[in-house]
């Protein structure tokens, strides 16, 4: 066990640097950079801030310098802003977790529940009423749902201010965020379920009269989880690091902007931390995932 | 059941796809459109407008997103002016009638040479008490044109105030003596003849005389910033905005910026140690940090904001002469589009029928059309490079007939006729002029198949500017030119335009100070801002040989601008801007849309916000009632 993780943490390492190569390299083949203005700086500004960013480098060189750099903590300063890359990141990850990690906590528990319920029904009204609405939510693409929040919920009830200094409001945002990976858990826990149910240790279990809540979360419920732990690390992983759409809809200074932000400024320090630090998570997500899929399912061998 | 589920699901479906089709932002914003549309009727029928916020010792607003910096010599974008002036003041500032005033400076003498100024201060305090000196410009003013603080208006100095020697620099921009320049850089010894007699006297010697020094001495690349601080936040001279990268910063302005969660709000609270705090009755501004339209538009609308600095383009229709918020201010700016010279479009002509093809297809431009349907903020369709309202230099407005100088089209001031009446006229010509450019016409006026005319248009992405794209396309297909339009992301379109990559580019330049100078001055051959490559080999991309068919001589318009600049007789000088935009006007190369505006909503029991050309807005004098 622990010689796997140890592989899987150096394997794991890899992929990271290689994301960073990719990245470090696509991002520099674009066209422009990241001092490019509509009013032209003048060839000596031009020159103080690419030697300030090591711009005036070999390409080769500048990564090497960079990753050198991140090792020993520096994850460099903001070629828009000026600011430290890592305080905009250790500022904005917690708000974009704290949100994520809330709606993926009630996606999962509402998502368990509705898919057992819809299974355990199976064409019955519980069953055709959860299967309508996780196809709805399904549907609707986060912005709509987001905007539509907004509308409903803030300038025609007008129940929680459209944007506040003082209190922002998180529970519109928490909404917006776990409605599509709620619906799809559903759906996968339904559907699994349905397997689970219809396999021959089920009809065993109940052929022995084990009660019916032992039945469903013991023997069903329990392998019915695969395929959810699957989806549920890496979704985990893009949850917590922010909705570029939410948190722009909701004014909301989490990391998922900065995703999308950092690439249209081609902001390089910003672009690369953010890539390795969602590329970090992803792997963690994963190495985790395969761990809890031991701890459910005893048989699978970890190799 | 299960037909009616069916049809439910199937109707469900449809919706979401309908949603998916169009693009994220459009979506929104029509979601907006219809929601406000009801709200507002609600709110008509109770003739109450928008729902307000009483807080009357705080104004809520929203001008932007996230500014870049708040340190005002490394500003760049006009809301990060309109921050800088409400926490920062310059020697001078606008009062509510756009006219320059005293601000830290009391009063100023001017020399008979009208090169030397001396500037009286005020005894006044920077937001942790200590005093506000003539040696904080000293400091500040060369930090601002030290390259090493790489602010983006550190040229607005050059050949305005005589810069330290050990600074000269060669053709390629490397220094002549670099060690010398790098002391000089290091120790902040920039800018000669800036000089604190004393620390309420300051005394400033420019180069020649300059009709727009006492503006600059307003712009928030003059304002003083604080020494100690500055120096503290950044000891290796790494990072010079890092003393205003968060909440906390020491400033001289109405207000201070006391708390500042990134991405989502800024406050700014009353400094009481502002010259002039006790006729600033707002104790906070909040500022909601967002470029999201649905978002700021729903929260000015459900009564969370006091004011809006942009207005989502499809709610003006339901705005504009409806709605007593909405307010439109004018802006010294020209949207335009810009031909290469160079382009292989013009390969095989001679100058002069490069000239008529750029000419026609300016005149092919239906510009009330743009202004009426896609700008909606009743710009003025453009004729001229130079804005109106934009000072000749010489106490008068630059777009006039004078004595002096008559513009070719003098009723239309401007360079032709770009009213609506006039179209027919103008498509006649421009047929005749492409006729003697080589160009063959069907007997329905139709460009012959024999002669076909194609070019490109580069435009950075955005609903706007692709819209203009479409209708200059329809334009052109008028007389059976095609257009292909070519989209691009801001970085890359700025790289593309910069480099002379494109046949005809989208462009637009906001003025950074009022005098007509900074729009003749971008289009000398060196200049960073030549898109045009006037004067430019095509291999290198620098000054050299121009190709047979682009503006040749182009070195008479470099000499005519650097004569402007040191001419002293202001008179004399005005005449010779009308000159200089009448060479770059006579080569078609820039083909001016129309003029820029400033669109933005504000609640009826607020008063007292003004803004100068700029659209710097000042917020500090604002008053607000309970009802």
């Amino acid at each position: 066990m622990s010689r796997y993780v140890v592989k899987r943490v150096l394997l794991a390492f890899v992929t990271v640097i290689i994301v960073s190569l990719i990245t470090f390299f696509s991002m520099n083949a674009i066209p422009g950079g990241p001092f490019s203005k509509e009013k032209a700086t003048s060839p000596e500004v031009q020159a103080v801030l690419e030697k300030r960013y090591n711009l005036d480098k070999p390409l080769g060189e500048q990564y090497v310098l960079y990753m050198k750099n991140i090792l020993h903590g520096d994850w460099g300063i903001s070629t828009k802003t000026g600011r430290d890359v890592w305080d905009t990141i250790s500022g904005s990850f917690p708000i974009s977790a704290k949100l994520g990690l809330s709606a993926a906590l009630i996606a999962i528990v509402l998502g368990l529940t509705l898919g057992s319920i819809a299974a355990l029904n199976r064409n019955k009204w519980p069953d055709r009423v959860i299967i309508f609405f996780t196809t709805l939510c399904t549907g609707v693409p986060s912005f709509v749902l987001a905007t539509l929040l907004l509308l409903v919920f803030c300038l025609e009830l007008q129940w929680v201010p459209a944007w506040s200094p003082t209190n922002p409001n998180y529970v519109l945002p928490i909404i917006a965020l776990c409605t599509y990976p709620m619906a799809y858990i559903t759906r996968l826990t339904k559907t699994s379920m349905l397997d689970a149910l219809g396999q021959d240790y089920v009809r065993t279990a109940r052929a022995k009269g084990v009660p019916q809540y032992k039945v469903i979360f013991k023997h069903a419920l329990r392998n019915a989880l695969i395929p959810v732990v699957t989806y549920v690390g890496p979704m985990i992983a893009g949850i917590i690091t922010g909705s570029m759409v939410v948190e722009s809809i909701f004014t909301i200074g989490g990391l998922g902007g900065k995703f999308v932000s950092s690439i249209q400024n081609q902001d390089y320090p910003m672009i690369m931390a953010t890539t390795i630090f969602l590329s970090c998570l992803m792997v963690a997500a994963n190495l985790i995932t395969d761990l809890v899929y031991k701890a459910i399912d005893p048989r699978i061998e970890l190799e | 059941m299960k037909k009616l589920m069916a049809s439910v699901l199937a109707a469900a479906m449809v919706l979401s796809l309908a949603a998916c089709g169009s693009s994220a932002s459009s979506t929104a914003s029509s979601e907006a459109a219809s929601t406000t549309e009801s709200a507002s009727s609600e709110s008509t029928a109770e003739a109450t407008g928008t729902k307000l916020n009483t807080d009357t010792s705080a104004m809520y607003l929203c001008l932007a997103s996230e500014p870049e910096h708040l340190d005002p010599a490394l500003n760049t974008t006009v809301d990060g002016a309109c921050l800088a002036v409400n926490s920062f003041v310059g020697l001078l500032t606008y009062d509510e009638n756009g006219n320059i005033v005293p601000g830290v400076a009391e009063s100023y003498d001017v020399s008979d040479d009208k090169l030397t100024y001396t500037f009286h201060l005020r005894d006044s305090l920077w937001s942790d008490g200590t005093p506000v000196t003539a040696g904080d410009f000293v400091y500040s003013w060369n930090r601002a044109a030290n390259p090493l603080t790489a602010s983006d208006y550190g040229y607005l100095f050059d050949g305005l105030i005589a810069k330290n020697p050990a600074l000269d620099s060669n053709a390629d921009g490397s220094y002549v003596d670099e060690a010398a320049a790098n002391e000089a850089m290091a120790n902040n010894d920039i800018l000669l003849n800036v000089e604190a007699v004393d620390d309420n006297t300051l005394t400033v010697t420019i180069e020649t005389p300059c009709p727009y020094f006492l503006s600059l001495c307003a712009f928030p690349t003059f304002f003083p910033v604080p020494q100690a601080s500055v120096e503290a936040a950044d000891p290796n001279g790494e990072n010079p905005g890092a003393w205003a990268a968060e909440a906390g910063f020491v400033c001289n302005g109405a207000f201070t910026c006391t708390e500042w969660k990134h991405d989502e709000s800024m406050v700014y609270t009353k400094n009481p140690n502002y010259y002039d705090a006790e006729n600033v009755t707002l104790e906070t501004l909040n500022f909601m940090l967002s470029n999201d339209e649905a978002a700021f538009y729903a929260a000015y609308n459900a009564g969370n904001l006091d004011f809006i600095d942009s207005v989502p383009t499809d709610e003006i229709p339901n705005l504009k002469g409806i709605n007593p918020e909405f307010q439109v201010l004018d802006n010294l700016g020209t949207y335009y589009m810009c031909f290469n010279v160079n382009s292989t479009l013009f390969e095989g002509k001679t100058p002069e029928q490069a000239n008529a093809m750029r000419k026609a297809i300016n005149l092919l431009v239906d510009r009330q059309y743009i202004c009426d349907n896609i700008g909606q903020t009743d710009q003025t369709p453009a004729n001229t490079f130079i804005p109106p309202a934009m000072s000749d230099g010489n106490g008068a407005e630059f777009r006039q007939n004078t004595a002096d100088y008559t513009y070719p089209n003098a009723d239309a001031l401007g360079y032709f006729d770009p009213s609506e009446d006039a179209y027919d006229d103008n498509v006649a010509e421009a047929i005749e002029l492409l006729e003697s450019a080589g160009y063959k016409f069907t007997d329905d006026g139709m460009l012959s198949d024999e002669t076909p005319l194609s070019f490109t248009y580069l435009t950075n992405s955005g609903a706007g500017n692709e819209a203009v794209a479409a209708a200059l396309q329809q334009d052109m297909a008028v007389i059976g030119i095609n257009v292909d339009i070519q989209a691009e992301d801001w970085k890359v379109f700025l790289n593309d335009r910069k480099a002379g990559n494109f046949d005809v580019a989208r462009n637009g330049w906001l003025a950074d100070f009022d005098d007509p100078i900074n729009m003749i001055e971008m289009w000398i051959t060196n200049s960073g801002n030549n898109d045009v490559q006037f004067g430019r080999d095509p291999a290198t991309g620098k000054a050299g040989t121009v190709p047979s068919y682009a503006p040749q001589d182009w070195n008479k318009y470099d000499e005519l601008v650097a004569s402007i600049k040191s001419e002293t007789d202001f008179a004399k000088r005005a005449n010779m801007l009308h000159e200089a935009e009448d060479m770059l006007m006579e080569t078609y190369a820039i083909v001016p849309l129309y003029y820029y505006n400033d669109p933005y909503m504000m609640k009826s029991n607020v008063s007292g916000m003004y803004s100068n050309a700029f659209g710097y807005k000042y917020f500090m004098y604002c008053t607000k009632t309970a009802a």
